[in-house]
């Protein structure tokens, strides 16, 4: 009686994959790392994968979405800070943080490339630099700002430099060519899957396409694209009945541990049918122009990541509204982590112009402890009764 | 047939008995620890306050925060749902309903009786009728003393603390500084009174206005909030069932 989700749901057979991705991953690091291979960790959409595998290495994404590091970040950092900055932490700092070793390619990562987006992580990453050495990558904060661009391909070219030397190899022109091409590959074929979840019967829930997202940049390019293949295959040929609301989640990243929320929605009865966020369409939505100048293409395409931590950020709201008209959404759940303030703040706009628009809203901040789940529950049960 | 709604409360257990689709009786009993035992009670009780039997109950219906342990109930509906539809029913003019609860604060714009937008506060028991309860204790005093004792300040003490248990240190320290005891219950109340109307702002406020949830029987807090509002506020003659009642009416 409690939760809604319909019983005799069809089956993914291709999710398996992206479920169980973990163990091989970290062995084929491994096994890459004895090749000589230098491994790349990130915490960020603005870093490009383009460039870490033009120069020869691998990467993997560090941000952390379970709970279970967080005390021990909390020695270093404050309590009053976002979940995943501290949860990110706590998984390098902790190297115990589960009896199975279970963030083992923490100690894999020979280089961090951070990135300069909200205070909490560019502190942190300070801290974190005294554990692996990390990169810092500047970012303009006005992308729309004259000398933006110029500058952010400087701090690209500065990149290009950190992982030449890191690597000991030269990225060519052509190497970064066909990484562009390949990720754009990737980037048409989640647009393709995307594009059926606008079907009135969307044949992936939230909750299945979250758990693909959060291995987008934990898996390596080439696997996570080969898989989206046999992926949207599988997609093509099913479909959902009696689906209930069409929901838009929309505001911070939920990285790999962290499914509370969308779980709630869907096992109440809601649908997801898109999700902007870092594990949504802001991971794949723009392409990179493959006729221009490689370093160009690359900044003007990642410079149009719609981050809570841009000014103004009016291209979020504009994306916003034309998600939610392109996928039919009944209603729109904000998601906020505790204490991130760009989403927190932006909030206000993005509820402003979901009014004018007419379509209801809910909002939630939380972190990722259990702790308020009924709360929540009793929320997302009034928003779906109310959207029914 | 009768049809029967359950709220399911953090601090109080309400049970309603609709007939012909008037109330033929209500109870309200204390929680205590387990809801599915609290849910049977009330049943027992609002059955026997209208003196019916088992056969003639037709649908059960639970809400509150602890519906799903209400195993025999048919379905169950969030309290938003169910205040909107109990207010619309009370009160038909009903756009606004302000309700401060034992484990959480709400305000729901609603449209004949459906909830068109609402608010809730956030995980904590600031700005509740737990903050009050808290407090008031601090005070040595019970929640319709706090209430009384407030109306005669002419000085309301600043509680700048929303964390119910901050506030009771702060509630402490008042005493130390020897702030009159009516000053405090009258800072304690606008405390709460700020938190809940500031969410009114936020989410609009439409006439007529509709207070209910165990505050609202408070004299206290419903002067102070229509003052903070400027409006006259509508109660429904027993502010504490609406939820029940609107699980009733979806049954």
């Amino acid at each position: 009686m409690n939760d809604k989700i319909v019983e005799n749901d069809i089956f993914l057979k291709s999710l398996d994959f992206f479920k169980d991705a973990f163990p091989g991953r970290i062995n084929q690091i491994l096994k890459s790392k004895e090749e000589g291979k230098k491994i790349v960790g990130t915490l960020c959409l603005y870093v490009p994968d383009e460039l870490i595998y033009a120069c020869g290495a691998d990467r993997v994404i560090l941000c952390g979405g379970r709970s279970a590091p967080i005390e021990a970040a909390e020695e270093y950092l404050p309590r009053n800070l976002c979940p995943l900055i501290k949860s990110s932490f706590g998984s390098v700092i902790d190297q115990k943080c589960s009896k199975t070793k279970s963030c083992p390619h923490f100690g894999l990562v020979d280089l961090i490339v951070a990135e300069a987006t909200c205070d909490g992580k560019k502190k942190m990453y300070e801290l974190l630099n005294q554990y692996i050495p990390t990169h810092v990558m500047d970012l303009p904060q006005k992308p729309e700002n004259q000398n933006a661009l110029e500058y952010y391909i400087k701090e690209l070219e500065s990149l290009k430099d950190v992982l030449e030397k890191l690597t000991g190899n030269k990225i060519t022109e052509a190497q970064l060519k066909n990484e562009i091409k390949s990720a754009n590959k990737t980037r048409k074929l989640l647009h393709a899957i995307y594009e059926l979840r606008k079907k009135d019967s969307p044949p992936i829930r939230g909750t299945e396409m979250l758990k693909v997202l959060q291995q987008m940049h934990f898996l390596s390019p080439d696997e996570f694209r080969k898989n989206l293949v046999l992926l949207l295959d599988e997609l093509k040929v099913k479909k959902r009945e009696n689906i209930g609301p069409r929901i838009m989640i929309s505001g911070c990243p939920m990285a790999s541990g962290n499914t509370k929320v969308p779980e709630i929605i869907e096992k109440r009865g809601g649908m997801i049918v898109v999700e902007e966020s870092c594990t949504g369409t802001r991971a794949f939505w723009d392409l990179v122009d493959e006729t221009k100048e490689p370093m160009r293409a690359l900044a003007e395409r990642y410079l149009k990541i719609p981050c809570a931590c841009m000014y103004p950020n009016n291209r979020r709201i504009d994306q916003i509204l034309k998600l939610a008209g392109d996928f039919n959404v009944g209603g729109v759940v904000y998601y906020t982590l505790q204490f991130c303030h760009g989403y927190n703040i932006e909030k206000y706009r993005v509820a402003e112009a979901l009014k004018k628009a007419g379509i209801p809203l809910l909002s939630i901040e939380t972190d990722y402890s259990a702790a308020d789940t009924e709360q929540i529950k009793t929320r997302v049960d009034a928003f779906l009764e109310m959207l029914e | 047939m009768i049809s029967i709604g359950i709220d399911a409360g953090a601090a109080t257990t309400k049970a309603v008995v609709l007939r012909e689709n008037e109330i033929a009786a209500y109870t309200i009993i204390p929680t205590g620890f387990d809801f599915r035992k609290a849910g049977e009670a009330a049943y027992r009780e609002v059955l026997s306050k209208c003196s019916t039997g088992d056969s003639e109950v037709g649908k059960i219906l639970a809400t509150g925060y602890g519906r799903s342990s209400i195993g025999f109930a048919d379905k169950t509906i969030s309290e938003i749902t169910a205040h909107a539809r109990g207010v619309g029913y009370l009160i038909p003019a009903a756009h606004t309903i302000i309700d401060i609860g034992g484990q959480d604060s709400k305000v729901i714009s609603i449209e004949n009786g459906k909830v068109v937008d609402f608010l809730m506060n956030d995980r904590c028991a600031a700005g509740t009728g737990k903050f009050l309860e808290y407090t008031a204790k601090a005070l040595e005093i019970s929640l319709d003393e706090l209430g009384m004792l407030a109306e005669v300040s002419k000085n309301p003490a600043k509680i700048s603390s929303m964390c119910t248990v901050f506030a009771e240190s702060e509630v402490i320290s008042l005493r130390a500084q020897k702030t009159k005891k009516e000053d405090i219950a009258a800072g304690l109340i606008e405390s709460i009174i700020l938190r809940t109307t500031s969410m009114v702002k936020k989410l609009g406020i439409k006439p007529e206005v509709a207070f209910v949830g165990g505050a609202a029987k408070n004299p206290g807090i419903v002067k102070a909030l229509e003052k903070a509002l400027d409006i006259r506020i509508k109660l429904p003659e027993e502010p504490q069932i609406t939820g029940a009642l609107g699980a009733a009416l979806f049954a």
